[in-house]
């Protein structure tokens, strides 16, 4: 009890000196929240990607594709599809029909708004079944495409992002234009996805195969049972995948960078924000020799002192920490970057600010850990002398 | 000169307050330098990449093919110098992961005139001569330990006229590249026996590299080339490797509003965190100043010895941080191949430590020099 009284007591007093060496304090504050706020907004656009990715997944999702091979680069051929069709498990839309999407993908050519510059963006060749299998396709303008006619339908952050996505507007594909005919919102994503007819598409570019098929089952539970019902089936080389772990490979490498610089940089600031912390409270520690060493003549002990320097640092280091988040909040929340050529909105969210909190203790604790002890260390009858 | 001690005595007279000071610096320029040379050197390789060098592509997508009987059309625009049809597949080596580039060109004439590649003379010859040679990449050369002679066989989606899609090539010499795109894991085949072996998409290519005869002439060739199919089945689009490369790389470059906004914080963060170390130091050695200025030394000698420590520690720390940016730089540019530290950033970076002591030793060197003998000798 007398020690936490001890430690209580010292924090007190440290605490109530910060208002005179309010520069010490700040360079704290100062050096904490950049660090903090570099961490959390390189950590943000890792976030905002996973959002982005993960938004329209759904457990009751399941994608085909060839056996080792990635799906939406696999060739599946008219003969399985049609087995395809008569699997179990698979859950029937309102026509009896099942809900399975053929999907055939193909990169085309877009210009960004504004500076001109030229992404490739994936327009996929769908069976009219996938406003079905995705239950969060709204239509805000115009109408779903009609099967065999030269027609798209865009998602609204095309129409965004890049030039020619209007409604009415028409592309080049081969020679034939095709016509924009519909709007749609899906859920929260923010990527720009492009569909047409898939036999359309396949025979604009002169194909047979289907890169992959999307199955939606009757619920989540049943993946298993279809999974060994594709394997099993020897008219099948196919591999049933559940859509969260087909979206995982996909982005692994994506989400490994973003991971690896956020952590570089952060690691580095935060390296430079301890040093910076470590002189502040070696100063403070310096200037307030004389008061140490009279408190430990009066029977305070060396472990009340640790602490309570300790404590002092952490509590300097926090408000960094929230401030920190706060800023990458303010400044980058919502903003798109388009890192490696993925279009990603930013989102530092409620857990991204509690890793900045965790950070900023972390650099508190090794920073005041030395000053502490140097504190814990000095000499009672020298400092008083020096006086 | 008589100064040096003086300064020397003064950077060391805390040495625990100087080394982490040091340290800081050193870290910040450090990242300063990495962040910063992958933007420099991004815009750098872009400038270097050439414009006399043109891609045919189809104006849908960088992969859909081409009918090989534009040769002739494009060969006849004038300012061409050379065309060559170049045709790629994905092929793998043994086993799944160790996947392969393989680019199949028709080496005619002065076909090397479109390509970035280095190769012996004799290679070339003898993969004019031998048709299923294949010329390797060194790298790959030596990850896999191929030799010039090895018959190295190859699995490819793409199958052959028998229907199997097992490919074998005869290995005749290595290259180097200097472009930065492409994959570095690649070989190069002949078109020619390619088209000829494959079961479908015959006559089709890829893409067409074009050699331009001038280049101050490439933009023309650009517009005349895709003027030339415009509205056809098989509409071009013509671009500059530096074009290709510059959207290419475009991604990182949206990284920048990213990049300068952390660069700006560690520097703000910096200079407070020096700024306050110096006041505090300078305050604390008031008594010291009295005393050089009672001896005789100048309000201006003593402003100068204040920020010639200043400027020590940091031109030290800022060159042993970059110093340490070049060193690391290596693993940041995994990301963009080929890519090196721009010395330019380095001598930014040094300008920026230069300034930043300058600013940071400012006020305390004021503050030492206007210093008032009665009251600092007092430690008032």
């Amino acid at each position: 009890m007398n020690f936490v009284r001890q430690s209580l007591a010292l924090l007190h007093v440290g605490l109530s000196g910060v208002a005179a060496r309010p520069s010490s304090a700040l360079t704290i504050l100062i050096g904490v929240t950049c660090a903090v706020g570099a961490l959390v907004s390189m950590l943000a656009m890792g976030a905002g990607a996973r959002r982005q990715e993960m938004g329209a997944v759904r457990a009751d999702h399941v994608i085909l594709g060839k056996t080792g091979e990635r799906p939406g680069q696999s060739d599946i051929s008219k003969d399985e599809s049609a087995v395809i069709l008569g699997l179990p498990g698979i859950r029937r839309g309102d026509a009896g029909e099942p809900i399975v999407v053929f999907e055939s993908m193909t990169f085309i050519e877009g210009r960004k708004r504004g500076t001109g510059t030229r992404i490739y963006f994936p327009v996929v060749g769908v069976t009219s079944t996938v406003t079905q299998y995705l239950p969060e396709l709204r239509f805000t303008a115009g109408r779903m495409f009609h099967p065999g006619l030269h027609e798209l339908i865009v998602s609204n952050p095309c129409a965004h992002q890049f030039t020619g996505f209007e409604l009415g507007d028409t592309r080049l594909i081969h020679g034939v234009a095709w016509t924009i005919e519909g709007r749609f919102d899906q859920g929260q994503a923010q990527e720009c996805v492009v569909y047409g007819d898939v036999d359309s598409i396949m025979s604009a570019f002169k194909r047979n195969t289907y890169t992959s098929v999307a199955v939606m089952l009757q619920s989540a539970a049943d993946f298993d049972a279809f999974r060994d019902a594709v394997s099993s089936n020897p008219a099948l080389h196919l591999e049933a995948m559940h859509e969260s772990a087909v979206v995982e490979d996909e982005f692994k490498q994506l989400n490994a960078i973003l991971f690896f610089v956020a952590y570089f940089v952060g690691s580095i600031m935060a390296l430079g924000a301890t040093l910076g912390a470590v002189n502040s409270l070696y100063a403070i520690v310096d200037s307030r020799r004389g008061e140490l060493a009279t408190v430990r003549a009066i029977g305070f002990g060396p472990g009340p002192i640790v602490v309570s320097v300790m404590v002092e640092s952490l509590l300097l280091a926090l408000p960094g920490a929230l401030l920190g988040s706060g800023l990458a909040w303010i400044l980058f929340n919502g903003l798109a970057a388009s890192p490696l050529g993925y279009s990603i909105q930013l989102a530092v969210t409620p857990s991204l600010a509690a890793i900045g909190v965790a950070w900023a203790l972390g650099m508190g604790m090794l920073g005041g850990l030395l000053p502490a002890l140097r504190a814990a260390r000095v000499p009672v009858t020298m400092a008083l002398r020096a006086r | 000169m008589k100064f040096l001690p003086l300064i020397w005595s003064g950077i060391w007279r805390k040495p625990g307050r100087s080394v982490l000071i040091f340290l800081q610096v050193c870290v910040a320029f450090a990242l300063f330098g990495v962040l910063q040379g992958l933007k420099t050197g991004v815009e750098q390789l872009i400038g270097q990449t050439r414009a006399d060098v043109l891609l045919v592509h189809g104006n849908l997508a960088l992969f859909d093919p081409l009918p090989l009987a534009l040769l002739e059309q494009i060969k006849s625009v004038p300012g061409v110098k050379v065309v060559v049809p170049v045709e790629l597949f994905g092929a793998i080596y043994q086993t799944p992961n160790q996947k392969l580039g393989v680019v199949a060109v028709r080496p005619d004439g002065d076909w090397l005139s479109a390509f970035t590649f280095t190769i012996a003379p004799e290679y070339v010859a003898a993969f004019r001569r031998m048709r299923t040679a294949a010329i390797i990449r060194e790298g790959v050369a030596k990850k896999y330990g191929w030799k010039i002679g090895d018959h190295i066989p190859l699995l490819s989606k793409t199958p052959q006229k028998t229907g199997s899609t097992d490919w074998a090539f005869d290995i005749v010499g290595t290259y180097t590249d200097s472009d930065l795109g492409g994959g570095s894991d690649t070989l190069l085949i002949n078109y020619d026996y390619f088209d000829e072996a494959r079961l479908a998409d015959k006559g089709t290519v890829k893409h067409f590299k074009v050699a331009v005869s001038d280049p101050a002439l490439a933009v023309a060739v650009t517009d005349e080339i895709d003027r030339r199919f415009a509205n056809s089945a098989n509409q071009t689009l013509t671009e500059s490797m530096r074009e290709l490369a510059q959207s290419q790389l475009q991604s990182i470059g949206d990284l920048n509003f990213l990049i300068r906004s952390i660069v700006g914080a560690v520097l703000v963060a910096l200079l407070f965190a020096t700024a306050t170390m110096m006041m505090q130091s300078t305050r604390e050695r008031m008594p010291e100043l009295g005393v050089l200025k009672t001896l005789g030394f100048t309000g201006v000698a003593v402003f100068l010895s204040i920020l010639a420590e200043a400027m020590t520690i940091f031109v030290a720390a800022a060159a042993s941080g970059l110093g340490l940016a070049v060193l690391i730089f290596p693993l940041a540019a995994n990301i963009v191949p080929g890519l090196s530290m721009p010395l330019i950033v380095v001598a930014v970076g040094m300008a920026c430590a230069v300034l930043a002591a300058a600013i940071s030793a400012a006020v305390p060197a004021v503050f030492a020099a206007r210093l008032n003998i009665v009251a600092a000798l007092a430690g008032r």
